[in-house]
């Protein structure tokens, strides 16, 4: 037990480089911001076809606020310019 | 269609399409026109809104009074039935749950077509199709020569024990009664009976919004029998699940017209009712109370499917509204046809 720490301990407080390079780090953040779009569009979608069922002016506007989660995504890509 | 079901309920898609068919119902300024047209008015009126696919359908066949209420029932069914189509889950369970009591309607209007010799055209018109019967049992209901038959038709079903016990006693007694009684016992039994697992605050409301539906057609009952004198003991028709009365308590309020207000006033509906017992002290009269019971529960479930957007609550909102608007159309139908004036009809509609 008390070796498995010692070998994590030594991976992640690698001495010289870190253990997750900086465009690494910028890749997982926005990965997660796409899947967190992901999941609230979700939501949303299901409720802007059942709203564009039902009436089909609503197609521009569900559409609209069925892309608005993706600033998320578009945020995130910061990361990539700060690193 | 049934009940169970695994998947997690939609209620996004569900919500978005009840909020965008409740926002098309007739609203105050419709039925203030409504009541001061005839009866060829309203199926004009009717036929250029929601409803001009059934006044279409039905126009050949039937008209006046009869159409509009035909072409409501219909529509009524049509619409509860997409509800039922689009929901998944527990969702779809909850709704199922309310629209079984067609199914009750369905087969006490096939009883009732049965006993009276009706033709199977009548009966099928009357019929409202939707709820948790297969139509090819619905259709089977139509087919049946007597009532026996019509109770080995359900067996197996939700209401198929209820009827078996009561059977007896109809043949016995040869009124519709037991029969009845038991189609609507079975319903509200299984209003409340195994709840799905998942329990929210919005699902924990929706169950206590059924138990007040109880609770008021338990008073509702007692109330009428009250007022019309017989000797039935209330307790005998009392369902259960309420949290206002017991069977016994139930009996003996209904006597005391002023306990009963009393002892309404001090439990859970208080606050909510005061309006609607007010009315039942000063008119003295039932109808006025029954109709602030109504709009009692419509505000709440208005009130519930804004503070609970995404939950059964909206599309429970729906279902009432819907009722509500299938009722007070025809009570307006019925009304100019009978020749009230406007004011009297509005004075019966239910109208928040």
């Amino acid at each position: 037990m008390f070796e498995l720490i010692v070998g994590f301990v030594s991976v992640v407080l690698q001495q010289g480089s870190p253990a997750i390079p900086g465009s690494a780090g910028a890749a997982i953040a926005v990965g997660l911001a796409g899947l967190g779009a992901g999941i609230a569009e979700r939501g949303i979608g299901a409720a802007a076809v059942g709203a564009t069922a039902e009436d089909d002016d609503m197609f521009g506007r569900g559409l609209v606020l069925t892309v608005l989660p993706e600033t998320l995504v578009i945020l995130a890509l910061v990361t990539f310019f700060l690193v | 269609m049934s009940t169970a079901s695994s998947s997690s309920s939609n209620y996004e898609y569900v919500t978005a399409r009840t909020r965008s068919r409740k926002a098309r119902l007739f609203d105050e300024d419709d039925y203030r026109q409504l009541t001061r047209m005839g009866t060829g008015e309203i199926a004009r009126f009717m036929e250029e809104s929601e409803y001009d696919e059934e006044m279409n359908d039905l126009a050949a066949r039937y008209s006046g009074v009869d159409l509009i209420e035909f072409a409501l029932n219909r529509n009524r069914a049509k619409h509860f039935d997409d509800l039922l189509r689009w929901a998944d889950g527990p969702l779809h369970d909850y709704i199922a749950r309310y629209l079984r009591r067609f199914d009750a309607w369905n087969v006490k209007t096939a009883i009732r077509g049965l006993s009276s010799g009706a033709a199977r055209d009548e009966i099928e018109s009357d019929l409202v199709r939707t709820g948790e019967l297969s139509e090819s049992r619905t259709d089977r209901l139509l087919d049946a020569n007597s009532v026996e038959e019509v109770v080995e038709v359900l067996d197996g079903t939700r209401f198929g024990p209820a009827l078996d016990d009561a059977v007896d006693e109809y043949e016995e007694s040869a009124s519709l009664v037991p029969l009845e009684n038991a189609l609507d016992r079975a319903y509200y039994r299984s209003l409340l009976s195994d709840m799905p697992a998942e329990t929210d605050r919005a699902t924990e409301l929706y169950v206590e919004f059924l138990r007040a539906e109880v609770d008021f057609r338990n008073l509702r009952n007692a109330l009428r029998l009250a007022r019309s004198g017989s000797s039935v003991d209330p307790g005998e028709y009392y369902i259960d699940g309420g949290r206002l009365f017991s069977a016994d308590e139930l009996g003996s309020l209904a006597e005391n017209t002023n306990e009963l207000i009393a002892r309404l006033r001090n439990g859970v509906y208080g606050e909510r009712l005061s309006g609607a017992l007010d009315e039942l002290e000063e008119a003295d009269s039932l109808i006025g109370f029954e109709r602030a019971l109504e709009e009692v529960l419509l505000a709440y479930s208005n009130r519930l499917s804004q503070l609970y957007p995404l939950s059964v609550c909206p599309v429970f909102a729906y279902v009432l509204e819907k009722e509500r608007e299938v009722r007070n159309v025809r009570a307006i139908a019925r009304g100019r046809e009978a020749g009230l004036d406007p004011d009297e009809i509005e004075a019966e509609l239910v109208i928040l």
